[in-house]
């Protein structure tokens, strides 16, 4: 293919695609011979691997180069610009020329006017800065799901795996959809084959009613989503200006030759990207016409510019109030999902009762869903609410989570249910960061996504070690592994740390950009350092937790249960790949997190500007500008010239 | 001119490659045994580099010496940015000189005390580790970064302290260093914050230095900010409230507590505090805060250190006394001039790594001679047993306690000089600087007391072996006694040549950028203000010192221990630490454990409360179910009350 573009594209689709003709493959193996399942399981599941490593790998460049960085002008889009959109009308052969819109549709609601954007359901899926590290992360952990579960799934195996590929579909196909149905779709197809996966293959007794819970608990989380994005959809259509050729899209300013412009209902549109603006441009219009009635109602009072006056006034805020609500509605899925305090009731049985590889997903992508759908659908969505509401409300929810399920964590003997609470007090920290709604907390919780994913994921891995020679994961009854294992303790070792947060391992960085986000000046004014120290106080609370449970179970005397089959050895050759490769990526993105930065950069400035607007029409300050310090390389000089210090207060 | 930067980065990498090295020869189980080597050669290579940078930063002109290396993005978003940067600077390199001397000689001791130990790989590749991060933090030029090697740090120190992981003291004792460290580290990065916040988006030290002093915030932010960075500071150098875990830290291997607890590690807060020193002298209150907590570590940790039985134990509390005196100094900045408590400060750092380093490696070698006994009460009267080993702890012993023209004579002379001033023109804060300066005298006489009575009580009286000792009881060989023979004459001669007639030290320091920044804050001319010898005050100190040595002799002469009944009470209180573990356990441990269970009991109690919710739709099915009884009868009897009651309210509602 002659345009790099549609390479891309063809390879998005492909890796979209793929899983879901690995789960009938292996399905259709399974049946006829279940020995080999894992096999071809594994097999295919590298070559989805390879497939995405391609892609992301031939696509970091184009992500990075959307910002202008190397152009120095910096982008002032407020909406997502996805690139390699299968179905895109653009031309040339790099993103410029894109329109980042697909034409694919699925289901058309009612005929359009030419010059309007369609209002259907679209095939839209694109690649940007938020979701291309995650679908690389899907793809991985997926093989490593595969790895783990090599011993312990021995009832029909190809039934495993295949449901085990329909659950990749569906996380990647949430990750990359930009159409807010598609999205929710995919969203939703990742229920079924977790409800079977946990309640058919699951560990403990009580696996088909913690099935169950899982199920209808999000369920009902995410039902509410849906009220909330056909909400969105409903009070945000195309804003339409009439001209004399008939009526145009309008999202330009609101001003034009001197006069204000008028705009009309248009089409529904379910694309994201299009919603940002609409929901963008009719807040900006409805605050305008407030302005607009203030400035008239001032210069000429009568009862009729008063009347008009409040008249605005309500549109405005029935404007605002109908955002807020759809904000919460919007947030529940996600808040299930994720989960955030209250709302994670279903997390302990779900997690304690999967097999070992399904509670892997279940930490590393599925929880990612949950914030990923915040980053992509709610704040971009509902700006205003969630710059009011979100900090104040799920903020402070974040933050009683990160100290309450770390304190759950330290209580709890099963290590597997140590670290499904230590997940959650993580995923608080990204909770907060999310909603600081600036460059430095967006990024780290965008980075966190992926860091997390990683390292608690490959904890729960393991911990697949110990399941598989023991069938216990009661701490008390272990001591000493480090002189045993000395393998599988030093990669326990490590990311256990990682999940620390030690400098040097991946977590340590977005961490500390999540924490930079809540020192933001606006934030601290209003609501305060509580945030911010209750952020900060899980770099003890985690080591709190996971230094006891290494002490129990790495050092003190030497104790082990009953072993399953003949002594147990350490790592074999399947088990180092499975930890390793994960353990040292960790350690790769502690010490050279730029690359990803920089690919995300572009689309958290996005939502940063987006956000900003919204901080403006509630009355505050945008975020602060990112200020582009290029350090000064000059080794050979003196450095830091004398400067000239104002004279101060000083004791004498 | 040439950059020392290169030599520096190149003393900063080699331990870090001799920790792949080492712990790469450990997978392979004859390799193994020379696991010291690579080790041992970088180490000596990092001490002479650093020696070469040294003689850089010596030889280079003007008011302001500062190398900084080529910046390297570590991570960069939004406003934080952080750089892989490295500052060479009088003050970074005296550091680097001290790590990298001392943990050369540590090394060495390492390799015959080590010997034929299962870990001994896994042990040098740590120790490696533990110098590079030292290394790191020392040179690092943006405060994250020095995060790092702090971090570092902490973890090499858990990792070392709990060597003997088989050991539920050891496991327990690692634990606990780790979570107290961190637990400061929370303070600090809280301040880090809080000054990248106040200092306009800087974490590197020089821009946000210059930030800070140009635009300096409201005093209150500025005091948190300091005290937050300090409660790093607390964590790591082992002061009051966070000392807890220092002692315990004993279980680790001897030469570990010599390097990690004596000498280098626990420097690493004196060594912020005198980095971070233009931001604490804009802030007299912290100044004091840092003063009052230094002076009442010291003492506190000297009383408690007076009845302590495990030789290094002793010495564990008197580091912490001996760090408290570090702060003490730093704390003084302020009402004295930046330069001079620097050079107090980092002078005694340097000289307390020497003597220190020393007695922790004469105490591993009573120890290799005791099999393993540390317990004073087990074993006494060893000078004839063990020459060497006496005479070079009897070097370190009266450095410690200030025996005058030893090292530590000078150093802590300089600080109790520093505090003296400092009460003399301390402002509204004089009296309380005043206090510091008593307590510090206390001290002087209380470290000489208890120093002495460790070495009467092990090489006093009639010689006694545990039975432990078996054929070990006898002097250790040589390659235990070369390290502590180099460290001897450090301990005696260091403190003489470099600083009180060369002026080493203060003639160094003074170009320190950061002392730079904070003397012109103050305003102060840098030439005016060279340490002077106050005669007075050393005479004082003098006599404290020699009275301490002269009662423990009067006293522990013949290396048995007799309390005096009067005293019981209290030496029973000193005996038992203060009952600070039981009560910090009471205070704070039990509750969180408490809080921790309790949280978990409110879960299952959340998880009811979901599934009363849940509940709801199937009370309401089982509710309406009954009306669902096939009965045309009872439908009929409905539709007509239905109509019934529909057609009275339409009736009332138009009659009205």
């Amino acid at each position: 293919m002659d345009n790099p573009l549609d390479t891309l594209r063809m390879m998005l689709l492909a890796v979209l695609a793929l899983p879901l003709v690995c789960a009938v493959v292996t399905a259709a193996v399974g049946c006829c011979c279940p020995g080999l399942a894992r096999r071809v399981a594994l097999l295919l599941a590298l070559i989805q691997l390879g497939l995405t490593g391609s892609l992301v790998f031939l696509a970091a460049d184009t992500l990075v180069a959307r910002a202008g960085w190397t152009l120095g002008t910096e982008a002032t889009t407020t909406y997502f610009e996805p690139i390699a959109v299968p179905g895109d009308q653009g031309f040339g052969n790099n993103h410029l020329g894109q329109v980042h819109e697909t034409t694919w549709s699925l289901l058309t609601f009612a005929p359009v006017p030419q010059g309007l954007p369609p209002a259907e359901v679209q095939f839209y899926v694109g690649l940007d800065g938020l979701n291309v590290w995650l679908v690389m992360l899907t793809s991985l952990m997926t093989v490593v799901a595969i790895l783990i579960s090599w011993e312990a799934i021995q009832t029909r195996p190809g039934a495993f795996y295949a449901w085990l590929f329909a659950l990749q579909t569906g996380i990647i196909g949430a990750f990359v959809a930009f159409d807010a149905i598609l999205f929710y779709v995919f969203f939703e197809l990742t229920l079924i084959p977790s409800f079977f996966l946990i309640g058919y293959w699951g560990g403990g007794p009580a696996r088909r009613d913690a099935a169950k819970k899982f199920f209808l608990y999000t369920l009902c989380g995410s039902l509410l989503t849906l009220v909330g994005i056909v909400g969105v959809v409903l009070t945000n259509p195309t804003p339409v200006v009439q001209h004399k050729d008939g009526p145009l899209a309008h999202y330009g300013p609101l001003v034009v030759a001197g006069q204000p412009v008028t705009l009309e209902e248009g089409p529904i549109t379910f694309s994201i990207p299009r919603l940002m603006r609409n929901v963008q441009t009719w807040a900006d219009y409805h605050a305008a016409q407030v302005q607009r009635s203030t400035e008239s109602a001032t210069r000429t009072p009568s009862a009729e510019a008063q009347q008009a006056l409040t008249q605005a006034e309500l549109t405005n805020d029935r404007h605002r109030a109908v955002q807020v609500c759809l904000f919460f509605l919007l947030m529940m899925g996600f808040a299930v999902k994720t989960p955030i305090l209250p709302l994670h009731t279903w997390l302990p049985s779900a997690y304690g009762e999967a097999p070992i590889g399904m509670t892997l997903i279940l930490a590393a992508l599925l929880s990612k869903l949950g914030t990923f759908g915040i980053l992509r659908v709610v704040i971009p969505l509902t700006p205003d609410a969630a710059f009011l509401y979100g900090l104040p409300v799920f903020g402070f929810l974040g933050a009683v989570g990160i100290v309450y399920a770390a304190l759950c964590a330290f209580a709890q003997r099963d290590i597997k249910l140590l670290v499904a609470y230590s997940s959650v007090s993580h995923l608080g920290l990204i909770i907060l960061g999310l909603f600081t709604l600036n460059r430095e907390g967006l990024s780290g919780a965008t980075l966190h996504m992926l860091n997390h994913g990683l390292s608690t994921g490959t904890l729960f891995a393991l911990l697949a070690f110990l399941i598989d020679r023991y069938r216990t994961l009661d701490m008390r009854q272990y001591g000493g592994l480090i002189g045993r294992f000395p393998g599988f303790a030093f990669l326990l070792f490590v990311v256990c740390l990682a999940s620390v947060g030690l400098p040097g391992l991946n977590n340590f960085i977005s961490e500390m950009l999540m924490l930079a986000g809540l020192f933001e000046g606006q934030h601290t004014q209003t609501i305060g350092y509580g945030l911010a120290v209750a952020g900060t106080s899980g770099i003890i609370l985690s080591a709190w937790y996971t230094m006891t449970m290494l002490k129990c179970v790495l050092f003190s005397p030497h104790q082990e249960p009953a072993p399953v089959g003949e002594t147990p050895r350490d790592l074999n050759r399947r088990e180092a790949v499975a930890f390793g490769v994960p353990a040292a990526l960790c350690l790769l993105l502690g010490l050279y997190p730029q690359p990803v930065l920089d690919t995300i950069r572009p689309d958290t400035n996005v939502i940063v500007r987006c956000c900003d607007q919204a901080r403006v029409r509630a009355g505050y300050e945008p975020s602060p500008a990112e200020v582009l310090v290029q350090p000064e390389t000059d080794a050979d000089a003196l450095t830091v010239p004398p400067t000239a210090v104002p004279p101060l207060p000083v004791a004498p | 001119m040439s950059d020392p930067t290169n030599l520096a980065l190149l003393a900063l990498g080699l331990p870090l490659l001799a920790t792949i090295l080492a712990a790469v020869m450990g997978t392979c189980s004859t390799l193994a045994k020379w696991a010291h080597l690579p080790v041992v050669t970088a180490f000596a290579g990092s001490a002479i580099l650093a020696l070469l940078v040294l003689s850089k930063v010596m030889q280079a002109t003007g008011s302001e010496v500062a190398f900084l290396s080529t910046a390297q993005t570590w991570f960069h978003a939004g406003n934080l940015q952080v750089d892989f940067q490295i500052t060479v600077d009088p003050l970074s390199a005296l550091m680097l000189m001290t790590v990298t001397f001392v943990g050369t000689w540590i090394a060495v001791f390492s390799v015959g005390y080590m010997h034929d130990d299962p870990g001994y790989a896994r042990y040098f590749s740590l120790m490696a580790l533990f110098v590079f991060s030292m290394c790191l933090l020392i040179l690092a030029s943006d405060l994250l970064l020095l995060v790092a090697g702090w971090e570092g740090v902490g973890l090499c120190s858990y990792l070392l302290i709990g060597y003997y992981y088989a050991k539920p003291s050891a496991a327990a004792a690692a634990r606990k260093a780790f979570l107290v460290t961190r637990l400061g580290d929370v303070g600090m990065i809280l301040g880090i914050f809080l000054f990248w916040q106040a200092g306009g988006y800087h974490t590197n030290f020089d821009k946000l230095f210059a930030h800070i002093t140009a635009n300096p915030p409201d005093s209150v932010t500025l005091t948190t900010a300091c005290l937050l960075l300090f409660c790093g500071a607390i964590g790591k150098s082992a002061q009051f409230p966070l000392y807890v875990w220092l002692p315990d830290a004993m279980e680790g291997p001897t030469p570990v507590s010599a390097l990690i607890h004596a000498a280098t590690m626990v420097t690493a807060g004196v060594y912020l505090l005198a980095r971070a020193m233009p931001l604490f002298v804009l802030s007299p209150d912290a100044q004091i805060v840092v003063a009052l907590i230094g002076g009442f570590t010291a003492i506190l940790s000297a009383f408690i250190a007076l009845a302590q039985h495990d030789l290094k134990r002793v010495l564990a509390y008197s580091t912490v006394s001996q760090l408290g005196y570090m702060f003490m100094a730093l704390g003084a900045g302020g009402p004295v001039s930046a330069n001079l408590v620097v050079t107090a400060a980092i002078f005694h750092v340097f000289t307390h790594a020497f003597f220190k380093a020393l007695l922790f490696l004469s105490s591993g070698s009573v120890m290799h001679a005791m099999g393993n006994v540390i317990d004073m009460r087990k074993f006494g009267g060893l000078r004839t047993l063990m020459p060497v080993t006496h005479i070079t702890f009897l070097c370190g012993a009266a450095a410690l306690a200030g025996f005058p023209l030893l090292s530590g004579f000078w150093s802590k002379d300089l600080i109790i000089d520093m505090v003296y001033q400092a009460s003399e023109h301390g402002g509204s804060h004089a009296t309380l600087y005043g206090l510091v300066f008593l307590t510090a005298l206390v001290t002087a006489f209380l470290t000489a007391f208890y120093t002495f009575r460790a070495y009467f009580l092990t090489f006093w009286g009639e010689l006694r072996t545990p039975p432990e000792a078996g054929h070990h009881a006898q002097e250790s060989p040589l390659g235990l006694l070369a390290p502590l023979i180099v460290l001897a004459f450090g301990a005696v001669l260091a403190g003489i040549t470099v600083e009180p007639f060369a002026h080493g030290f203060s003639n160094l320091l003074v170009k320190a950028p950061s002392v730079v920044l904070a003397n012109s804050v103050l305003h102060v001319e840098a030439e005016a203000t060279h340490p002077h010898f106050d005669f007075a005050l050393a005479g004082i100190s003098t006599l404290l010192a020699l009275s301490g040595m002269a009662l423990a002799w009067w006293h522990y002469r013949t290396g048995i221990e007799t309390v005096p009944a009067a005293l019981k009470s209290v030496y029973r209180l000193s005996e038992n630490k203060l009952y600070v573990d039981e009560i910090f356990n009471g205070m704070f441990v039990k509750p969180a454990e408490w809080l921790a269970v309790l949280s978990r009991l409110c879960d299952g109690l959340l998880d009811g409360v979901a599934r009363v919710v849940s509940f709801i739709p199937r009370l309401i099915g089982a509710l309406l179910k009954p009306l669902q009884n096939g009965l045309v009868q009872f439908y009929a009897l409905g539709m007509v009350l239905g109509l019934a009651v529909f057609l009275t309210v339409v009736v009332v509602r138009t009659s009205q």
